[in-house]
């Protein structure tokens, strides 16, 4: 073809083009509406297209990403706010690219789960579902600390409407409790991001938003930034507090995890399957992104309290997703608990530690969020989710009931499965220096088998009590195709991880590196990854 | 004998001054034909077309400034410089005359909906709009008395409009008794400082002020308040809920804008050219003034079940934000002022135009709970209004955003050129404040989007003129969220215009206005 726009959309414009592709689709289909009313299945078929199209050209990217390279790739620049130092400037490395492809992965899965499941206001449904998708996926390319913090707000306004207009009896509670304590964290944040941005220019001379430095130009990330001395809110406590705080709130840590169940709860099941699949792994993205590489010292300074704060999520919310008689709170909580996981292995400091995290995050994505959308697929069905309500589910819905146990198994960390392979690695990073947490984070594992598998027996299993199930169709052909979907990746990361740990390892070290040229006070209390402990192909591939 | 004049000087108030000679005959002549172009001449269109001609002569205004952006700073009289026509002035005005222009706009159909359509409406506007571009170009204390109340006294008669309406008297009465209670407060404090320093001019004032001494700093203290009435900052803020209530809601709007916008020109060039050798006194007595406006504005906007008097306690809150970009003061605070008061006029008229759209029948339905389902009655409306309210709150990518980027970006730029860590404290406070004003902003989309509608509301669609108001806000809104830096030269071009910037006197000292 070689038309000249096309290569430059697929390439030094594809960062931007896999974001906003989303965005133009809807804003497109709007403007046709304005004209002539297009029928729904319009905007249903043209919205699932559009996001194929918008996983295909992840794919691409994927494909031309280059795992030895070391740091961004693809990266777009164009001045925006130049009398501040704002540029929109996006890049990609390998966590950012496992991110990525996790959300352009999971936008059609959820779109065609949902394909019934919404009725009225589709159209609407759509244009946030997709603007959505945007937020999310400019706030993982975002490279310049004000653009990431337009996205990362601008987010909430699509939940906020998915929740409070299709969620369920105590929506609007629930979703302006989202958005108030989200935003809270927030603002902040924005704080803090002001104050990095007018240091740099105290200490470089040019106002400047943007995180890396590229050649002559120098970045945030090249800051010295004090941990005593000067004023408290240009110390590292103040700015890493501030940037942790957001995150926190978002992944969702203990103790600020409260908005979490009820948003989950009272969602749509795609709000759910989204909100759980990708909007919290943004929380855990910003750590990794900006608070640990920024702020070392911090870090490692409060890494005792985070962890324990980790630690805390991890029992606690097995614990209490234990004593749930709803399935879908059940799983909430085991977000909680999940996410925490992911937080005691990025708190690990090591390369098993961090890229077991990342991984994790993709692989809670996918489990968490084949969860939501199976549990989604029986309320269509019955309108309860009461564990009660249910039992004996196998006999009238064999299939549903394999593809329930497969997710299970994938979100407890069943050796072969995804979610193993996380573990493991985070395990693998936390043992070496923090010997008794991870002792009980593997606790935190035996929990989660016990109340994912205490669930799946109740509902599944044993003899089918209640009339009304019996009569429950199986899976049809669409719910199936979401549901293989949803398992190959289970499958493929299970068995052959290093397809996805490949792009990481580059990330994962360059990240470590960057914490301990910035701290070289402290850099011998991070725990480098030593040759047992690196992560690469060989280490996995007897699974 | 005759001094040297420059009438160019003046020449953005002439053509609205043109209107307020002409639109009553023009009025009049209406009123005694039966018809004009072969149409009878109802009320309403006696309106429309008397509302045309105010946006003629608005509009001509608005050329007039704009052109005189890329001339040099005029003023009237060198001799003796009352009126000073620099870039700050210029803005305000402009900004002002686009405030009018959507007020305009905005109240004819609302107009005929509370029964109160008479001509008398758009003289009033007009000589407002004169009085408060005379107060944002003021540079002497005597042109700022006679330009705040040419700008007040048509608005006191504008409030009490609706005159069958209770609570539109009785904001009237209590903004007219409060606002000359105020202005003679400023006009005591100005003979104060005449007598303490023997000059009304406020440059000359600021080479002769002496911060020791009580009568400077007496008169100082009452200009200050004279003005804290004026932008309704806390304690001075009471009149504000009930008059903002009371008055017809595009007055409202207006008030809350344009009269805000002028006054706190007035106020920015009072601070860094009159009191600057005050600072010390004036810099702490600012940020109070501006925490506990914030605060208050919030706090009390939260129990609120009335629109208009929500988004009242929201400008208020909203005076607090700016108040951070006056204590500020050089180039970065009054850049962020500007923007912000540009920004601000675009998200309240918006606000106050969809309430106003909701009137029929002679009343109002400007309580909250009125909102109630209007995603489905009437989209348009609800979408607009969600905008105006993301942008209140600070949403990125909306000019409410940008505006507050701003101000913090110059407090926080100050904090560390200077050390002083209280600039930093009353980001912090702004901050927490911006996160407490998301409860009742939130609120409205929530009502208008998750509820169903009220049987007993139906709303009439908005005329011609409201869409056009409606859609120009929520795209200057999103525009200016989006690519502010086509505003943002304009502003710089506006500080550094050629001749002496009287605000340079005020970047070289801004350091010592911090407390």
């Amino acid at each position: 073809m070689g038309a000249p726009w096309l290569d430059s959309l697929l390439g030094e414009h594809l960062l931007t083009a896999i974001t906003f592709l989303p965005l133009a689709t809807v804003l497109a289909l709007a403007l046709v509406e304005g004209i002539v009313r297009l029928p729904e299945p319009v905007w249903k078929w043209t919205s699932l297209a559009s996001s194929l199209v918008g996983l295909a050209l992840t794919g691409i990217l994927w494909q031309r990403f280059d795992p030895a390279v070391s740091g961004l790739q693809m990266v777009e620049h164009v001045e925006w706010i130049p009398d501040y130092g704002i540029h929109y400037t996006m890049g990609v490395d390998g966590i950012a690219l496992l991110l990525v492809a996790l959300t352009s992965f999971l936008l059609p899965v959820v779109l065609l789960a949902s394909w019934n499941d919404i009725a009225k206001r589709v159209r609407s449904y759509l244009f946030l579902m997709m603007s959505l998708q945007t937020g999310m996926l400019g706030a993982f390319f975002a490279l310049d600390l004000f653009l990431f913090y337009v996205f990362w707000e601008t987010m909430l306004i699509p939940m906020y409407f998915i929740i409070g207009i299709w969620g369920g009896p105590r929506r609007i509670y629930a979703t302006l409790k989202f958005f108030i304590y989200t935003m809270v964290g927030s603002l902040l944040m924005l704080v803090g991001i002001v104050v990095l941005a007018w240091l740099h220019q105290q200490q470089f001379g040019s106002l400047t938003f943007e995180y890396y430095g590229s050649g002559p130009a120098t970045g945030i990330l090249d800051l010295a930034i004090p941990t005593e001395g000067g004023a408290w809110w240009q110390r590292q406590g103040f700015l890493f507090g501030v940037f942790a705080l957001a995150f926190a709130i978002k992944v969702p840590m203990f103790p600020f995890h409260t908005w979490l169940p009820d948003a989950h709860v009272e969602a749509p099941t795609p709000g759910s399957a989204v909100l759980a699949g990708v909007l919290l792994k943004l929380g855990t993205f910003g750590f990794v992104r900006y608070a640990l590489p920024l702020f070392p010292q911090a870090a490692l300074e409060y890494a005792p309290w985070i962890v324990g704060l980790a630690l805390v999520g991890i029992v606690y919310g097995a614990l209490v997703a234990m004593v749930q008689s709803d399935v879908k709170k059940l799983v909430a909580y085991s977000s909680v608990s999940h996410m925490g996981f992911i937080v005691l292995g990025l708190f690990a400091l090591n390369a098993p530690g961090i890229s077991g995290a990342v991984l994790q995050m993709v692989n809670h994505g996918v489990s968490t969020g084949a969860l939501f959308i199976l549990v989604g697929m029986i309320y269509e069905r019955r309108h309860v989710r009461e564990i009660d309500a249910f039992g004996g589910l196998a006999r009238a819905m064999p299939v549903y009931a394999a593809f329930f146990l497969i997710a299970t198994m994938s979100s407890i960390g069943l050796p072969g499965l995804n979610g193993f392979v996380g573990e493991f690695l985070i395990l693998l990073g936390a043992f070496q220096h923090l010997r008794w947490p991870a002792v009980v984070a593997a606790s935190g594992v035996i929990l989660s088998a016990v109340y994912m598998l205490w669930a799946v027996r109740r509902v599944f299993f044993g003899p089918l009590v209640h009339e009304a199930n019996r009569a429950l169709r199986d899976l049809s052909a669409r719910e199936k195709l979401v549901a293989v979907a949803l398992v190959v990746p289970m499958i493929w990361i299970g068995v052959h991880p290093s397809t996805f740990t490949n792009p990481l390892d580059r990330a994962v070290t360059e990240l470590i590196e960057t914490m301990s040229r910035r701290a070289p006070d402290v850099a011998q209390s991070i725990p480098t990854g030593t040759d047992e402990g690196r992560t690469g192909p060989d280490s996995e591939s007897h699974e | 004998m005759i001094p040297t004049v420059d009438p160019w000087a003046v020449a953005p108030m002439m053509p609205v001054g043109l209107g307020v000679l002409l639109l009553p005959l023009f009025d009049v002549f209406l009123v005694r034909r039966g018809s004009l172009l072969g149409q009878p001449l109802t009320a309403a269109r006696r309106s429309t077309y008397l509302a045309a001609a105010s946006l003629l002569f608005l509009g001509a205004s608005l050329l007039v400034t704009l052109n005189a952006f890329s001339q040099p700073i005029r003023v009237f009289n060198p001799e003796n410089p009352m009126v000073r026509m620099d870039g700050v002035a210029l803005f305000l005005c402009a900004t002002v005359l686009i405030g009018a222009l959507l007020t305009v706009l905005a109240s004819s159909k609302y107009l005929e909906h509370v029964q109160s359509n008479w001509g008398e409406f758009y003289t009033l506007v007009l000589s407002s709009v004169i009085g408060m571009m005379f107060l944002a170009a003021a540079s002497d204390l005597l042109m700022l008395f006679l330009a705040l109340e040419l700008m007040s006294i048509p608005v006191y008669a504008l409030a009490g409009f609706h005159r069958a309406s209770l609570r539109s008297n009785e904001s009237a009465v209590k903004y007219f008794l409060i606002g000359s209670f105020a202005s003679g407060l400023l006009l005591y404090g100005s003979a104060l400082l005449y007598g303490a320093t023997g000059s009304l001019v406020l440059s000359e004032i600021a080479t002769s002020f002496d911060p020791e001494n009580a009568l400077d700093l007496c008169g100082a203290g009452l200009v200050l308040v004279g003005l804290a009435f004026k932008i309704s900052s806390v304690p001075f803020h009471q009149w504000a809920p009930d008059v903002y209530e009371g008055a017809p809601t595009p007055v409202s709007g207006f008030m809350a804008t344009t009269v805000k916008v002028a006054a706190f020109g007035v106020l920015v060039r009072v601070v860094a050219v009159a009191l600057q050798p005050a600072s010390d006194a004036v810099g702490p007595a600012l940020w109070m003034l501006a925490v506990l406006t914030m605060t208050v504005g919030n706090v009390m906007a939260l129990i609120q079940r009335n629109t208009k008097r929500m988004l009242a306690y929201s400008s208020i809150a909203h005076a607090g934000y700016v108040l951070i970009g006056v204590l500020v003061g050089g180039e970065a605070g009054t850049r962020a002022v500007l923007f912000y008061l540009l920004s601000y006029t675009f998200m309240t008229i918006g606000a106050f135009t969809v309430v106003a759209v909701l009137a029929r029948d002679g009343r109002e339905y400007d309580a909250i709970d009125d909102l109630s389902g209007l995603a489905q009655t009437r989209p348009f409306l609800a979408i607009v209004m969600s905008v105006c309210m993301f942008s209140l709150l600070g949403m990125p990518a909306t000019a409410g955003f940008v505006g507050k980027f701003l101000l913090f970006s110059a407090a926080v730029q100050e904090g560390l050129a200077t050390g002083n860590s209280a600039l930093v404290w009353l980001v912090v406070i702004a901050v927490l404040n911006s996160a407490l004003s998301l409860a009742y902003y939130l609120r409205i989309p929530a009502l208008m989007f998750f509820y169903p509608p009220r049987e007993d509301v139906q709303s009439s669609a908005p005329g011609s003129f409201e869409r056009i108001v409606l859609f120009a806000c929520a795209a200057a809104i999103l525009l200016l969220g989006l690519m502010p830096q086509d505003a943002l030269p304009l502003l710089v071009s506006v500080l550094h215009m050629p001749d002496v910037n009287v605000l340079q006197l005020a970047s070289d000292a801004a350091a010592s206005l911090a407390p």
